[in-house]
């Protein structure tokens, strides 16, 4: 089965094919007679939406899951993987979403795990060090062995997990998503290995749902859709649009923002301080105006105080120091009720933790804020008619997809929940509105739907403050575009005033000054 | 106070010490395997008093010390092996696995001693072992090297567990299973398979700890024999880092300053008795509060592995 | 814990079936260590035994028990259960049950408690407490430790300064400084009623520190004991239950509690319709302490002799030992 095995930068895998797999979990049918195949020294993009099945399928490839139906065969001969062990002896190796190391260990503690040692029992610490530092020159990952992985930034992360598949000789390596935690630069840096592993004979699966990367990287591309497979194609014969097509189902057009002029400023920060939850300072002495009609956008690596800002503006979250106003008024120390009436508007990041009751029905979610104001409500009664008829009319305008308005807001899709809570908080006409992450793991319908609703508050006059990681999304929606690194803000520039690179550089550190002349 | 400076003095608290500390670094030490791995297991307390019965009976009717060792480690085993069904095969709460046990092994040794063999005896358990030219040395050859075999032995598993868990491949395997076992399962390691080893290798430990109190420092059985130690065991494992250096440093420092306090009340100090008996768990306290380091927590510690989730 | 009781329960319960034709007479104990400790616990459950016995085995007295009661809540129970299963007497053997008999009994009129050691009846007519003078014994034990020893070092190693342990530990003092006041007489006390392992280090502290003589109270004190066997040239001194089968080198002599007076007086006044009332006091007059001599110990005659003069003088009023 081992064909392959730790042959120094020849690791092929043969052909692989996946056929007919079937696999089902309690209540969902995750793949249906799905047929996927990829070529020895091919890049093989695997695009769809959250939830369509991209991840299950390549579970199985590698040992996670067994296939209900349907079989996995290398060079036409059949295999049965039990175990991800399997999948590794056939040299098959996965770059997970979610990294697995070990954070205690070193990075060769880490690759050697579980591998035979040259001087068993002991570890082989020295000939593993040296190992990988041979691959690592050779495919261009930079990264200290002796260091212990909860020391390195994702990045380096992400090459350590590159290293372990590659120490162990696999042919054809599954990355899951591998670019959602990356700077660009880091992106950048990800396809030059990528590019090398091709080039040494390395077959790739890269799941993605990022089309310009898919356009970049991949020499075929399977969309799947709601478990099954919508169509493989050769990335040169095929564009984006449809791709977008095959992928949502229906034509979706990139929103864009037409240039207005902002009115005076409605939220002002100066000097403001938090602690994060691990009790370090995450927040450190924020200035920052939003006009009426203007949206800035937030960007950097997640983790450098995007959150922690919002939930300041929020409320939930204690500045140590610094102020707060909208429209002039210090909510500082207001309460959530107050900010609420000072006009304050908040989609939160966690929407099913913060912007949602599980159990409670569509209905009963519109009123968590507004229950014990007119006309809902007269004095402790609740006027359910009224009620009624303005979820039915949000439901409505937002084109939320639910069953009734009855119906527990825990069994709608992420997308429609999202548009629920927008619709809730902007038919409250905020001034000023905090967004955070709003289109994060929404399928792309709904984000075009959502941002198309931001575009909408922006000209009625709101000021919007836009969290994302996603930096396209952020280029695409906003005014300007503050960048935030280990708790400041490093610099803010105008919309078209920064290339993807530029901001990319302010997000790892790099002094706007020194980034805008790169 | 006076004399208390004595190099004879000194020497016997060091003495009362390495005996003290014998049975907490066995059952620490095979505590710091199953936790490293990600299961807590309460149990020790309960298979030291069932393996120490064992190790008691078996030598007290076949004649053979060795014999009863085994038996103790054989008991060791079995529970071990129970405790990692209920806890890694079925995914019981730990913590009330662990007590179950706990209470097996107190009610079983205690039921056991009654029928088989219904009153307080004593043995002969292992006779002190000078170790040649070592034993010779003035003061600190009768401090340390005139003791019995099981007592070197708790000693010398503490460089043996350190190399074990930091330099050999198991070692790693079973780092890798406490602290991401989604990471290892991804590798093609068996999570539940390094568990069942690591608590048995502690169960086995914990097995000899009952033994080294029945047939080799107390030299009898009764109920309750224990008294609790399996549980300080467990405490030491948090206290030491989940190192087996900083096990050896908990167990030292608790059975020392137990020793110091036996002899400040024989050589007559002027404290409280209750004051003095206080000494060694309020030190363990404050020392826990200031040492005890949560980053080397294991960090799946407590959590039954299922494949897929996250 | 409740598992094992229901278990011995049940054993003893097969055992009862066939001999249960005219009602036995029945009683119940419930113990803080094991009926087989070498100490207080054994010390009832022996005299119990000798009663059943006397009175024509468990046809005619029933006895059940429960044991390593340290949780006083658990015995608390068990106490309620015994006097609910209609007990004509229920023993609560240790003196932290005192407040759970107290509370108990009250709900209970028709049903005898016992319990001890401790010489209050909370003033309840179906109250019995009981006690043992045991600095008498000590006294004793301390008389001939004092003549025997050749360190002039004795080591005493108790478990917690309360109760008889600590009046025995007294009593032994006295006896010591009777004969010979530049006699070190060191104490420890381990904190623990039930830790062997401790309670042994304490004994090889002494040991090492130059006692030839150890005595202590508690069932812990086996480890103590233990720890006199493996040193090999140390003498005993028991308490509670004669010891001398633990190390019949090594023991001199044992202050034995023996209640079987109390016992048999308790059951006759129970059938006269007298249910409490009264505390008993074991002394060495009365008879309910009795010195062991072991007799595998060549003990010369001139520490005999000194040691019954101590006894005649305890018994006579002579000598005054204080608790």
């Amino acid at each position: 089965m081992s064909a392959n095995a730790r042959s120094d930068g020849a690791a092929r895998t043969g052909r692989v094919e996946m056929r007919n797999i079937v696999k089902c979990f309690p209540g969902v049918r995750a793949n249906s007679q799905v047929c996927f195949d990829i070529d020895p020294g091919e890049v093989h993009a695997l695009l769809g939406e959250n939830g369509a099945g991209k991840s299950t399928l390549m579970r199985q490839l590698y040992g996670m899951y067994q296939p209900d139906e349907g079989e996995i065969l290398i060079d036409g001969r059949r295999l049965v993987f039990r175990s991800p062990a399997d999948a590794i002896r056939a040299g098959i190796g996965m770059i997970h979403q979610h990294f697995m190391l070990v954070p205690t260990l070193t990075v060769a503690q880490n690759v050697a795990l579980g591998q035979p040692s040259a001087r068993a029992p002991l570890v082989d610490i020295k000939g593993v060090t040296e190992r990988i530092e041979t691959l690592a020159q050779e495919y261009g990952l930079k990264v200290d062995p002796r260091a212990y992985v909860w020391q390195l930034s994702v990045g380096e992360q992400q090459r350590v997990e590159i290293l372990k598949a590659l120490y162990r000789g696999a042919g054809l390596i599954i990355l899951d998503e591998p670019t959602a935690v990356l700077t660009p630069q880091e992106v950048k840096d990800l396809f030059e290995t990528l590019r090398r592993m091709v080039a040494e004979g390395h077959s790739l699966i890269f799941i993605s749902h990022k089309l310009y990367e898919v356009m970049a990287i991949s020499d075929r591309v399977t969309v799947l859709r709601d478990g099954k497979v919508i169509g493989t194609k050769l990335t040169r014969e095929v564009t984006r649009d449809e791709l977008v097509k095959m992928m949502v189902g229906r034509e979706v057009k990139e929103v864009e923002a037409r240039p207005l002029t902002p009115g005076p400023v409605r939220l002002r920060i100066r000097g403001l301080s938090a602690m994060g939850d691990r009790g370090t300072e995450a927040l450190k002495d924020i200035d920052l105006d939003i006009r009426s009609g203007e949206i800035v956008g937030l960007a950097g690596v997640s983790g450098n105080g995007q959150r922690e800002l919002a939930e300041c503006l929020a409320g939930m979250r204690r500045p140590l120091a610094g102020t707060i106003s909208a429209g002039g008024r210090d909510i500082g120390a207001a309460s959530l009720n107050e900010r609420v009436d000072a006009g304050m508007a908040y989609i939160p990041e966690e929407r099913m933790r913060d912007g949602a009751i599980r159990e409670f029905s569509v209905q009963e979610n519109v009123f968590l804020h507004d229950r014990t104001k007119a006309p809902f409500a007269r004095g402790i009664f609740l006027n359910f008619a009224k009620m009624r008829s303005h979820a039915a009319a949000l439901v409505r305008d937002f084109s939320v997809k639910t069953a009734s308005l009855d119906t527990p807001i825990k069994n709608l899709s992420g997308g429609n929940i999202q548009k629920l809570i927008m619709a809730r908080e902007l038919s409250r006409k905020p001034m000023v509105l905090v967004a955070a992450q709003p289109t994060r793991g929404v399928d792309i319908g709904a984000t075009d739907y959502i941002h198309q609703r931001l575009l909408e508050q922006r000209e009625s006059g709101t000021a919007i403050l836009l969290v994302s990681e996603d930096l396209d999304e952020i280029r695409a929606l906003s005014d300007r575009i503050a960048v935030m690194y280990e708790g400041r803000i490093i610099g803010i520039v105008e919309r078209g005033e920064a290339s993807v690179e530029q901001i990319g550089l302010m997000m790892a550190g790099v002094a706007m000054s020194d980034a805008m002349k790169g | 106070m006076k004399g208390l400076i004595s190099l004879d003095v000194i020497s016997g608290i060091i003495h009362t010490m390495i005996g003290l500390a014998t049975p907490f670094l066995y059952a620490a030490i095979g505590e710091t395997f199953a936790q490293s791995s990600g299961v807590v297991n309460l149990g020790v307390d309960g298979i030291m008093l069932l393996s120490a019965f064992a190790a008691f009976y078996v030598s007290l009717v076949s004649g053979s010390l060795a014999l009863g060792l085994l038996a103790a480690a054989v008991v060791g085993l079995l529970m071990g092996l129970l405790m990692s069904l209920v806890s890694v095969t079925l995914k019981a709460e730990q913590g009330v696995s662990g007590i179950g046990l706990y209470m097996f092994g107190l009610g079983m040794s205690s039921l056991l001693f009654k029928v088989l063999i219904g009153t307080v005896k004593t043995i002969d358990g292992f006779k002190p072992l000078p170790i040649p030219f070592l034993s010779d040395i003035p003061v600190v050859g009768k401090m340390l090297f005139r003791t019995n075999i099981l007592v070197y032995c708790a000693f010398l598993l503490v460089p043996l567990a350190w190399w074990v868990l930091n330099k050999t491949t198991l070692g790693l395997k079973i780092k890798a299973v406490g602290q991401a076992p989604a990471a290892a399962d991804s590798l093609g390691i068996s999570v539940n398979g390094i568990r069942y080893l690591s608590v048995c290798i502690g169960s086995v430990l914990a097995g000899i700890a009952g033994a080294s109190l029945s047939i080799s420092l107390l030299n009898l059985f009764q109920d309750n024999l224990t008294a609790g130690q399996g549980f300080i065991a467990v405490a030491l494992v948090y206290f030491g880092g989940w190192s087996p250096v900083g096990v050896l440093g908990g167990a030292l420092l608790f059975s020392i300053v137990n020793s110091f306090q036996l002899w400040m009340q024989v050589l007559g100090a002027k404290i409280p008795s209750n004051i003095a008996v206080m000494l060694p768990y309020l030190l363990t306290i404050v020392a826990l509060t200031i040492s005890v380091n949560r980053a080397r927590q294991p960090a799946a510690l407590n959590k039954p592995f299922e494949r897929g989730e996250s | 814990m409740r598992l094992r009781r229901a278990f011995i329960a049940f054993l003893l319960a097969v055992g009862l079936v066939g001999a249960a034709v005219a009602a036995p007479f029945r009683i119940a104990v419930v113990m803080p260590s094991a009926t087989t400790d070498m100490a207080f616990s054994q010390s009832m459950w022996s005299a119990l035994m000798i009663i059943q016995k006397e009175m024509g085995g468990p046809s005619a007295l029933e006895i059940k028990y429960t044991d390593n009661m340290y949780n006083v809540p658990d015995a608390a129970a068990a106490i309620r259960d015994y006097a609910s299963q209609g007990f004509d007497i229920v023993i609560a053997h240790g003196s932290q049950y005192g407040s759970s008999v107290q509370e108990i009994a009250t709900d209970f009129p028709q049903t005898t408690f016992a319990w001890g050691t401790d010489v209050n009846t909370f003033g309840l007519p179906n109250v019995y407490a009981y006690t043992a003078a045991a600095e008498q014994g000590g006294f004793v034990n301390g008389v001939l430790a004092a003549k025997l020893t050749k360190s002039r070092k004795i080591g005493v190693t108790g478990p917690v300064e309360v109760g008889d342990a600590k009046t025995y530990i007294d009593g032994f003092v006295q006896g010591v400084m009777s004969v010979n006041k530049g006699i070190t007489v060191s104490k420890t006390w381990t904190g623990s009623f039930s830790d062997v392992a401790l309670m042994t280090a304490a004994a090889k502290t002494h040991i090492a520190n130059g006692a030839d003589v150890l005595t202590g109270s508690s069932q812990s004190v086996v480890g103590s004991i233990g720890a006199a066997q493996d040193n090999g040239h140390v003498m005993w001194f028991g308490t509670q239950a004669d010891q001398a089968s633990l190390a019949p080198n090594l023991v001199v002599c044992s202050q034995v509690y023996d209640w079987t007076g109390m016992l048999r007086e308790i059951i006759a006044q129970h059938k006269a319709g007298v249910l409490g009332g009264k505390t008993y006091v074991l002394t060495l007059e009365n008879k309910g302490l009795k010195m062991a001599f072991n007799p595998s110990y060549r003990l010369p005659g001139f520490a005999k002799a000194a040691a019954e003069r101590a006894i005649k003088g305890i018994v006579d009023g002579s000598i005054k030992v204080q608790p």
